[in-house]
């Protein structure tokens, strides 16, 4: 199995995945995966102030784990 | 130079902006770095080369606006020369884009270390002295004689306190602009928020300023942090700052753009329609009537650089302040210098290494973002601000995602043993690290997994680490094109 990836949004060296062809798994998702990795490695824009790109990562998981505890939670 | 009008820093979240036939939106200002990428030829070479998407770059050169270029990652006020690797798909862009004229920052992002030069995550103030001018002088003569465009440089912020004995920023700006006669690109925002933090007014600034060498105009949005009102192209233009403004563009004949910035994580907050009333409000103060020359421009100051500064003065600056705003441990030890060891008490200084090390992190969750993901949804976000804050002081930064993920996993792989268990942060890491090193490196790997990856991942995507996975062993293989047989 193998996957071209990608032309856009970022440049870079063409860089193909290949798994097995017995194995089974969701092909479409790690393209996306991959895809979006891959286009996250250039440079940063200029800036001389605040960047809050993990901070965002950071809410997105703290407010993830908050949901399931609430909805674990006995009695509620 | 010529009128162009009002523009705004190409980003793809403003793409839509540029293809509504606003009649205002006349500039596409590109920060071509963006859309390169660093590539080595293998893991043993020290010497990179950047590689501009081009696909990328014939959609923006095919929108309707007059293009700028405007570098960000390799500025012209530091001692380590940037050479032709950069300075080709610098020149590239400017051909592809027709760009009417270039500018980059008057700053310096890389000192020397016994490990060869290295990058400081930031564009941090030169030396305001008679040898930071030459230096400035002879980096802007250098670029400028490759590219065929004019070349201006940009008025940067300085978050430091002033120093007695360096020159005014005004005097500085102004003795660059005029011993390499090249264009201004005046940041108001920055000059507002230096003056804001203590430093020269902007209005003291204007005054020094040759008014008639300004092609360009940046405006944007700050914000507050640590006491400090920072540069951070969040919002909208304070009143203030177009009111500023509206004040000095009339006293400018050359002016031939005025362009709005804004980050990425930003554009979000204000939605495209906050964005466009931007740009409707700065062509109100582009249509205000000008002067079309300077009677009596100032004259070249020459007596005023008598500061007394050598080359190794400025060397000393860069790894001083280098070293102290990245927060490197080991190199800050060994930093210390007669003159500028009070530095170190500048108050700026952990406000570098907070907005140095925000934007790594930055770097770090964009291109390892499941490994950030994965850490914290199992540490909490205390614990792994703690380990980034480690890597931070031992490591230093690269400008190239990439880059900073491989050196950040290397870091990681090598204290595995020794962190808090994460249920397949190994694998997760060996496949982002192995996408980082293909791209910088073209090098194959293979990536073994105990789990169904894809499964794995979509958990992550809802910000949730599974605790129990079926088993599902199999190996994947990581292949650059040119490694492929």
């Amino acid at each position: 199995m193998r996957a071209g990836l990608p032309s856009d949004p970022v440049p870079l060296r063409r860089v193909n995945v290949f798994v097995p062809r017995e194995v089974a798994f969701d092909f479409e998702k790690m393209q996306t995966v991959t895809k979006d990795v891959l286009g996250r490695l250039g440079c940063g824009q200029c800036h001389s102030g605040r960047l809050i790109d993990f901070l965002i990562i950071e809410d997105f998981v703290v407010n993830a784990k908050l949901q399931v505890q609430e909805i674990a939670r006995p009695g509620l | 130079m010529r009128r162009l009008g009002v523009g705004l820093i190409y980003l793809r979240e403003v793409d839509p902006l540029y293809r509504e036939g606003n009649p205002d939106l006349a500039v596409l200002e590109l920060e071509p770095e963006t859309f390169w990428e660093k590539l080595y030829p293998d893991s043993s070479s020290r010497t990179p080369w950047f590689q501009p998407n081009s696909a990328a770059m014939a959609q923006i050169a095919a929108l309707p606006q007059t293009k700028l270029v405007h570098s960000v990652g390799f500025p012209l006020g530091g001692t380590e020369p940037y050479e032709a690797d950069y300075v080709t798909p610098l020149i590239a862009a400017v051909r592809d884009l027709d760009a009417v004229w270039a500018s980059a920052h008057l700053s310096f992002n890389q000192i020397s270390t016994a490990d060869g030069p290295q990058q400081v995550g930031f564009l941090l103030p030169p030396r305001q002295t008679r040898h930071g001018v030459e230096l400035a002088v002879a980096n802007i003569a250098r670029l400028a004689g490759g590219l065929n465009v004019p070349l201006a440089f940009e008025t940067g912020v300085n978050y430091l306190r002033p120093r007695p004995e360096e020159l005014s920023d005004g005097e500085f700006l102004g003795l660059v602009a005029e011993a390499a006669d090249c264009g201004i690109l005046l940041d108001l925002h920055n000059l507002w928020a230096n003056e804001r933090n203590g430093r020269q007014s902007v209005k003291d600034v204007l005054d020094e300023l040759p008014l008639e060498r300004v092609w360009e105009i940046h405006l944007a949005g700050g914000m507050m942090l640590d006491g400090y009102y920072l540069d951070s192209h969040s919002g909208p233009i304070p009143d203030e700052v177009l009111g500023l403004a509206a004040d000095v563009v009339p006293h400018m004949p050359n002016l031939g753009a005025m362009n709005f910035e804004v980050m990425p994580a930003y554009v979000q907050d204000m939605g495209l329609d906050g964005v466009r009333e931007q740009i409707g409000r700065i062509a109100e103060v582009w249509r205000l009537p000008r002067v079309t020359r300077i009677v009596a421009p100032r004259a070249t100051p020459e007596a005023h650089l008598g500061v007394a500064a050598d080359e190794g003065d400025v060397l000393a600056w860069e790894q001083t302040l280098g070293v102290l705003a990245v927060g490197h441990r080991q190199a800050e030890a060994k930093a210390r210098t007669a003159t500028l060891d009070d530095l170190r008490d500048d108050p700026a200084i952990p406000l570098f290494r907070r907005l140095i090390g925000e934007g790594r992190s930055g770097q770090i969750s964009r291109a390892l973002h499941y490994t950030t993901v994965a850490m914290l949804a199992c540490w909490g976000p205390e614990r792994v601000h703690a380990l980034l804050d480690d890597y931070s002081a031992e490591v230093y930064p690269d400008a190239f995602a990439a880059g900073e993920a491989d050196r950040f996993a290397r870091y990681v792989l090598g204290r595995l043993d020794r962190l808090p268990s994460v249920p397949y942060l190994a694998e997760i890491l060996a496949f982002e690290h192995a996408l980082a090193r293909a791209s910088l490196y073209g090098e194959p790997a293979v990536v073994r997994w105990s789990v169904d990856p894809a499964e794995l991942f979509a958990s992550l995507d809802r910000g949730v680490m599974p605790t129990a996975m079926e088993a599902h062993v199999f190996e994947m293989q990581i292949s650059p094109e040119s490694s492929v047989g």
